[in-house]
């Protein structure tokens, strides 16, 4: 009983094990917080995420919009975005279909590189495909760095997706196709083929007037090797001669039969697309980073700039961009959090001193303060191996224009407080 | 089969009770009961040992095949046709011995393949298509029946190892490309998406997201037999049923250092 109990269930393992593959493709999307605070610190900015419409019917459009820069501060140890980048999006499975994807007017069709310091523009286009609510995340996924993850949006898709639900394109000889069901006719007709011929040919050895495997066991074990042979009958050879001719025809005759259906076929289509360049921020202001301490009792960071103003307006520091949490100065901007999940802190920068005027050079103390150090596990930092952060600080002058400055360096954790 | 049948009408149910009273010995005393047992065993034993040895094998390609067998587009003309044929003789090569020794039977590779395939259309079906929602066409398995009938036939026609390796393994990995191509050319289909050409399996590919299978990670069309251009797939092809002859020849003698006596006898 027992020995039967582990035949039967061996199939059953190996659909689990090959499940469990495909589970962690599709429960990845919420590994926002899983990577080494250090590391999404230090690898993408990420800013202007918008989605929109967040509410959508099965079959609706959904447009995905923001900007990212690779880290100057990019890690060491970690594999650089500069080798293959492929702009990604983190849902669970193929519950959207992914129209278009751009990086700066770029199709994604393929892979990329994304160089550091270099500020990039991105437009995914989904098309819901099963309803649900969905936590969707921009990701940059970078080649053995694994994937790099915007903060993410709910999108309610309603509705379930109909029977004749239709992904039709439109091929180089002008045929539309289905992709939802493309191809499965011939597939079904191809295995039920190959099936019948794999059945008829275990058929042809057991349907017999005598049983087989033991008579012929016992034969062999009574009668010796030498005179195995004469199981085999001629009509034995007859018919796997037989087989061996009609399947290599069937090969044959398959494969000549595809070629005359699809006369154009091309082979799969890889190598990497070359990503547009756009025209970066001018030379408007210069900040230098001091003294970046991380209090942890207090969940504050604190660190000095030192700021010189190279444009014609003052400039105040509005928000604070890093490891896809936003940390915002209340009294420059008014931010109000897209969802009940995006990491977004109102009122967590304080910055001491006044705006920074046109041609002056001011230090200023910026502190991001909040809970959500906490909650994206940020407070790790101090057990990252070379203890260093990154970020992204965002400057306003009175007319509303925003100007970005990438800060980082070295950060000493105060387990006491005692400032 | 009338045969077969009409041993089990003449026998009826209170006769099967009283059997299972008796000893084991007594079980098999007359020549009558002794038949239906071997008979039991094949259509018990045939089954079952197909399920698990293609389970075995959907294992097997799980490790070292993986994604170039999940997904349409990952089946190249240069690794899928040469990494595919030389990992799936693995089962076949050994139990092949085993068949052959005991049982004079050219079926080791038709039933573990039959055994594998069921197997992966169930995984592909539930898993893939049901559970993760791709459509069936763009993860369904590939097919190497073709491949196991000629393997096997060779066996009988030849009955010799070194003859089945030469000749079937050989076109085990010679085919697979050919075999398998009118499921697969509609999916070389090219069109044109924002500006690139693709395939409709590329993209499909781009299309029914793979968040944890960036475009970059599929290994395809890499290799340096890319300088013989035109010639790749008819070269690969080649490469690939000698590479499969030599994979045979090695699982083959694995599988007669694992078919010693001993095992054969605890099966009855
Ligand atoms: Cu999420």
């Amino acid at each position: 009983m027992i020995k039967k109990m582990k035949i039967w269930q061996m199939p059953l393992m190996v659909v689990c094990l090959v499940g469990f593959q495909l589970y962690s493709d599709v429960v990845f999307a919420h590994g926002e917080r899983a990577q080494q605070a250090g590391i999404r610190m230090r690898t993408m900015y990420w800013w202007d995420v918008d989605v929109s419409p967040t509410k959508v019917k099965v079959g609706e459009l959904v447009t995905i919009t923001g900007k990212f820069m690779p880290s100057s501060f990019w890690p060491e140890h970690l594999a650089s975005s500069e080798v293959a980048s492929f702009m990604n999006i983190g849902v669970p499975g193929p519950a959207f279909l992914r129209m278009h994807s751009h990086v700066n007017g770029t199709p994604m069709v393929r892979s990329t590189r994304f160089y550091r310091g270099k500020e990039y523009h991105f437009k995914v286009v989904l098309k819901a495909r099963q309803g649900g609510e969905y936590h969707v995340h921009p990701v940059v996924s970078v080649k053995d760095a694994g994937p790099i993850i915007a903060s993410g949006v709910w999108i309610t898709v309603e509705g379930e997706r109909p029977d004749d639900f239709k992904n039709e394109v439109e091929t180089l000889m002008g045929d539309t196709i289905d992709l939802e069901h493309y191809g499965m006719q011939e597939i079904i007709w191809f295995n039920a083929f190959w099936f019948a011929v794999g059945v008829a040919w275990l058929g042809f050895w057991f349907i017999r007037k005598d049983p087989v495997l033991l008579r012929r066991y016992t034969f062999i074990a009574e009668h010796g090797e030498a005179e195995a042979g004469s199981l085999i009958s001629v009509k034995d050879m007859v018919v796997s001669a037989a087989f061996f001719g009609l399947t290599m025809v069937a090969i044959v005759a398959g494969y000549m039969w595809a070629n005359a259906k699809y006369p154009n076929t091309t082979p799969l289509q890889t190598g990497k697309v070359v990503t547009n360049e756009i025209p970066q921020q001018g030379d408007v202001l210069d900040v230098v980073v001091s003294n970046a301490v991380y209090h942890i009792p207090g969940r504050a960071f604190n660190f000095d700039i030192t700021v010189t103003n190279k444009g014609d307006s003052p400039l105040r520091v509005g928000d604070f961009a890093t490891a896809g949490v936003r940390f915002v100065n209340a009294d420059v901007l008014t931010v109000k959090p897209i969802d009940k999940s995006d990491p977004v802190s109102p009122a967590g920068l304080i910055v001491t001193g006044p705006a920074v005027q046109p041609g002056e050079t001011r230090t200023l103390r910026v502190s991001a303060n909040d809970a959500l150090w906490e909650k994206y596990r940020l407070t790790s930092l101090i057990y990252d191996p070379d203890s260093r952060f990154g970020g992204m600080l965002f400057f306003y002058d009175d007319e509303g224009n925003r100007y970005y400055s990438e800060v980082g360096g070295v950060m000493i954790p105060d387990f006491q407080n005692v400032e | 089969m009338g045969y077969n049948d009409s041993v089990k009408d003449s026998d009826n149910q209170s006769q099967d009770d009283a059997r299972s009273d008796m000893s084991q010995e007594s079980a098999i005393s007359t020549p009558e009961q002794q038949r239906r047992i071997f008979r039991a065993f094949d259509y018990m034993l045939v089954p079952v040992a197909s399920i698990l040895l293609g389970g075995i094998v959907v294992f097997l390609v799980a490790l070292t095949v993986g994604d170039w067998d999940y997904w349409q587009d990952w089946r190249d003309r240069r690794w899928w046709p040469l990494i595919t044929p030389v990992s799936v003789i693995v089962a076949p090569a050994v139990f092949t011995y085993f068949f052959w020794k005991y049982f004079r039977l050219p079926i080791a590779a038709t039933s573990i393949v039959l055994g594998y395939m069921i197997a992966a259309w169930v995984s592909r079906y539930a898993n893939f298509h049901l559970f993760a929602d791709f459509p069936m066409a763009f993860v369904s398995p590939s097919n190497f029946i073709g491949m196991a009938i000629i393997l096997d036939s060779v066996l009988l026609l030849t009955r010799s190892f070194y003859l089945q390796g030469f000749v079937g393994a050989f076109l085990w990995g010679l085919l697979i490309y050919p075999l398998n191509w009118p499921a697969a050319a509609a999916f070389h289909t090219p069109l044109v998406w924002d500006g690139y050409i693709v395939t409709a399996a590329d993209l499909m590919g781009f299309m029914y997201i793979r968040t944890a299978m960036p475009e970059y990670v599929r290994i395809i069309e890499e290799s340096t037999l890319r300088t013989f251009g035109e010639a790749v797939t008819p070269l690969t092809a080649f490469f690939a049923g000698f590479v499969t002859i030599l994979n045979f020849y090695l699982w083959v003698w694995v599988g007669s250092k694992l078919a010693v006596t001993r095992w054969a006898t605890k099966l009855i």
